[in-house]
């Protein structure tokens, strides 16, 4: 996979220091699959997370390491609630979205939102608290142009999208700051499907945006 | 030159260096022995800062106390997964506590890249001529001494973003800064260890003395 589109060295600290939301996790792991270069810069980010480590002051612990080792016969291991491999895999796609899928794209519940765009609805949160959504969008579709209030995170799953930024094709990641205003066109006969989080909801910029605002909800 | 940063002696980076290899040692022989007197060892220099960290994210003592001793214990059943040749033991710590303290606090696991993703790609080209992590003594000195060497400003708020939980925007607040500035900084430190891991000339010199 080609990508010519990249994460945000921003974007990638704050994921090393563990501050994004699960949606911007996802997006962000989603990329880091097919993207080494990005794997990469992700990798340092976390070395430097190590060394600062280092210089931290360290407070008193009221265990020994070998009271902690008796009890660590008695102590169940932590577990994180693992992710299963997922059920019904969805080929193409990175597993960080695939877990999240029950069906192959094509198939899943799409909402018709607007003529030529589908949503299917990722997240369980209330809009205020940022989109997580997959879209669909018809060959030809033009987006209303917005911005965001913080940031928006968008991650091509099939086909390409072009707007004031560049081509976006599979693979490659949208890391838009707020102030970012965009105007997204499908330009080939496929449609487009993009996986998008933000961090609050967007601000539409043309009268048309304003009123599709509630129904979008991106 | 910003003349705030204070220069590092030799000697202490000779210190730091000597330490991590201890701590990597250590972990290679918990891996492999259940060698308890190294796990002692990595259990009095890093318990403390495991605990110091949660806290700084604004756990209460109680928890993050209760986490050190689960994410020690972590540390002792799985120091086997543990490559040296991979990350300094404290990336190792640092990960496995971070992640921890996201599945407290969501009841779900960190989002990763999962390696035997059929869509993963690895890179056949040599091309990329980007900075990577590689030799771990030599690439993790260099990385200290490219955090020692920012602007103090730039250390400020990568500090904070590690180990205060908070955002971005939160950082910005905080300071009494525009965002864009906390991102720009933060920019501008990820740029600066790049480069420090590309020129090993330049980056291995230790900072200059003014």
């Amino acid at each position: 996979m080609s990508v010519s589109h990249h994460l945000a060295d921003e974007t990638l600290q704050d994921y090393a220091a563990g501050s994004l939301s699960s949606p911007m996790e996802t997006l962000v792991a989603c990329h880091l699959t097919v993207c080494q270069h990005c794997r990469d810069r992700a990798s340092i980010a976390d070395h430097i997370g190590g060394s600062l480590f280092e210089e931290f002051e360290a407070v008193d612990v009221s265990l020994s390491a070998s009271d902690l080792l008796a009890q660590a016969n008695v102590m169940p291991a932590h577990s994180a609630p693992s992710a299963s491999p997922a059920a019904n895999p969805v080929s193409g796609v990175p597993r960080p979205l695939a877990r999240l899928l029950n069906d192959p794209l094509e198939e899943l519940d799409w909402k018709r939102i607007a003529p030529g765009i589908k949503q299917y609805n990722l997240s369980d949160q209330h809009r205020r608290f940022g989109a997580f959504k997959l879209l669909h969008l018809a060959p030809g579709v033009v987006l209303s142009a917005h911005s965001h209030n913080d940031r928006e995170l968008t991650y091509v799953v099939k086909g390409s999208y072009q707007d004031e930024v560049g081509r976006f094709k599979a693979g490659d990641i949208a890391d838009l700051d707020g102030d970012v205003a965009h105007q997204p066109v499908v330009d080939t006969d496929e449609p487009c499907i993009a996986l998008i989080a933000t961090h609050s909801p967007v601000r539409y910029t043309g009268m048309f945006g304003k009123i599709m605002q509630p129904f979008i909800g991106i | 030159m910003n003349t705030s940063v204070p220069t590092q002696p030799k000697k202490r980076t000779d210190a730091a260096a000597e330490l991590r290899k201890r701590m990597g040692d250590n972990l290679v022989a918990i891996g492999r022995d259940r060698d308890e007197v190294a796990f002692a060892d990595v259990y009095s220099y890093y318990a403390g800062r495991v605990k110091s960290f949660l806290m700084g994210k604004g756990m209460v003592e109680e928890i993050a106390e209760e986490l050190t001793q689960e994410i020690m214990l972590t540390v002792w059943r799985r120091a086997e997964s543990y490559d040296p040749a991979k990350a300094a033991a404290s990336t190792w710590l640092f990960t496995i506590a971070r992640n921890r303290r996201i599945d407290y606090l969501r009841g779900n696991s960190r989002i990763e890249v999962e390696l035997d993703d059929e869509m993963l790609d690895i890179e056949t080209t040599e091309n990329d001529s980007q900075a990577k992590f590689v030799d771990d003594a030599q690439d993790s000195i260099r990385l200290k001494n490219a955090l020692e060497k920012l602007p103090q400003e730039q250390r400020q708020v990568m500090h904070l973003s590690y180990f205060r939980g908070q955002s971005h925007g939160a950082i910005a607040k905080w300071l009494d800064l525009p965002i864009g500035t906390v991102k720009s900084r933060i920019r501008l430190a990820m740029q600066a260890v790049r480069v420090s891991l590309q020129n090993e000339e330049e980056a291995l010199s230790e900072p200059s003395n003014d």
